[in-house]
């Protein structure tokens, strides 16, 4: 490659570059909080490369809570002194977050016991029927006495047809067509 | 430490795995908790909160940790006491008589908005963005910012390599 060669291909790059530095500058990105905990951790470390705990190192001067947590992950890393019972509570709680297979993720609804099943049923359907009876009772009774209220006073002829229907000795309806065909 | 294989059977969502885990990082989870908390009764639902949040949406917290850039001790610590900050800010306890509170107290905070940054705050080193800028903005040659920064242009040339880098692939991945 000629001296001008190399020249004009430094020229490209360095114009590219140059436009990828200048969009870079204009692009916002959201903090990425998973990427975060890891450069804070490895921060805390001491395991990033230069340019790495620097940038870190950056974030983390524009963030006290965060540089807390660096600095607790050292002190933790050191040692730590728990209470025994708690953390049997805690573990407990934890350890329920993850159904075991399939099966447990389906919510059972309790048995309901079959004497109480019958009772409940026949506490059901009794009280329908009762309401049913008070129902048909008032509405007879209402009825008949509306009926009897619009209707006056009773003819003497209507009241003699009703006997001469039944036979006074057998108490059964005569016989209709006999007394047609006399 | 945990292993590369007991994780991806987290991610599983094997229950042994994930109770061997508990058991494993719950001391830990507790101490860094405790360090938060205003109250010692707080940090049992504090640790449930972060254990929630560890295996929340298909363990995608989880599956984020990379055991080539940071131990797990490390990692959960960060993570547990960032969790319970997060959960200690939206149950803040109300402590007084609603009548009693003044008015402007019971503004509602304002949803935080997701924290931006210009990316080469978010990818560069404070020196990698220093010596881009001079280049492009300044457009200085690399012997004068060498001069300028008191370190050898070979230098200069190699923290901007890598910052290209960083550049090229953020933008080829968002690209792909």
């Amino acid at each position: 490659m000629s001296p001008s060669d190399q020249q004009q291909e430094d020229l490209a790059n360095w114009s590219s570059d140059r436009d990828l530095w200048r969009r870079s500058c204009l692009t916002d990105v959201t903090a990425d909080e998973a990427a975060h905990f890891l450069d804070f951790a490895g921060f805390a470390e001491g395991r990033l490369e230069a340019d790495e705990r620097d940038r870190v190192a950056a974030l983390l001067a524009g963030d006290p809570a965060a540089t807390d947590d660096v600095a607790a992950a050292r002190a933790i890393e050191r040692g730590f002194h728990l209470t025994a019972g708690v953390l049997d509570r805690i573990i407990a709680r934890a350890c329920a977050i993850l159904p075991g297979d399939t099966a447990a993720r389906v919510v059972a609804f309790p048995v309901v016991p079959r004497r109480r099943r019958i009772l409940h049923g026949l506490a059901q359907w009794g009280s329908l029927a009762a309401a049913m009876a008070m129902a048909s009772w008032l509405g007879f009774a209402m009825g008949s006495g509306a009926s009897r209220a619009l209707s006056g006073p009773v003819s003497s002829s209507e009241t003699s047809l009703l006997p001469e229907l039944f036979d006074p000795g057998s108490g059964f309806l005569r016989d209709l067509g006999e007394v047609l065909r006399t | 430490m945990a292993q590369g294989g007991e994780l991806a059977a987290l991610a599983r969502g094997d229950k042994g795995a994930w109770e061997a885990f508990v058991r494993r990082y719950a001391g830990l989870v507790v101490a860094a908790v405790r360090g938060v908390a205003r109250e010692a009764a707080d940090v049992e639902d504090l640790t449930q909160e972060v254990f929630l949040r560890l295996c929340k949406d298909d363990f995608r917290l989880l599956r984020s940790y990379d055991p080539a850039r940071a131990g797990i001790s490390t990692w959960i610590t960060i993570v547990a006491r960032s969790t319970a900050r997060d959960a200690m800010r939206r149950h803040r306890p109300v402590l007084m008589p609603i009548d009693a509170v003044p008015e402007g107290r019971l503004a509602v905070d304002p949803i935080e908005p997701a924290q931006k940054l210009k990316l080469p705050e978010a990818l560069l080193s404070p020196r990698q963005r220093e010596i881009l800028s001079m280049l492009y903005d300044r457009e200085m040659e690399v012997a004068e910012i060498a001069e300028a920064l008191s370190i050898d242009p070979q230098t200069v040339r190699s923290a901007h390599h890598k910052a290209m880098v960083k550049l090229r692939a953020h933008f080829n991945t968002k690209e792909e």
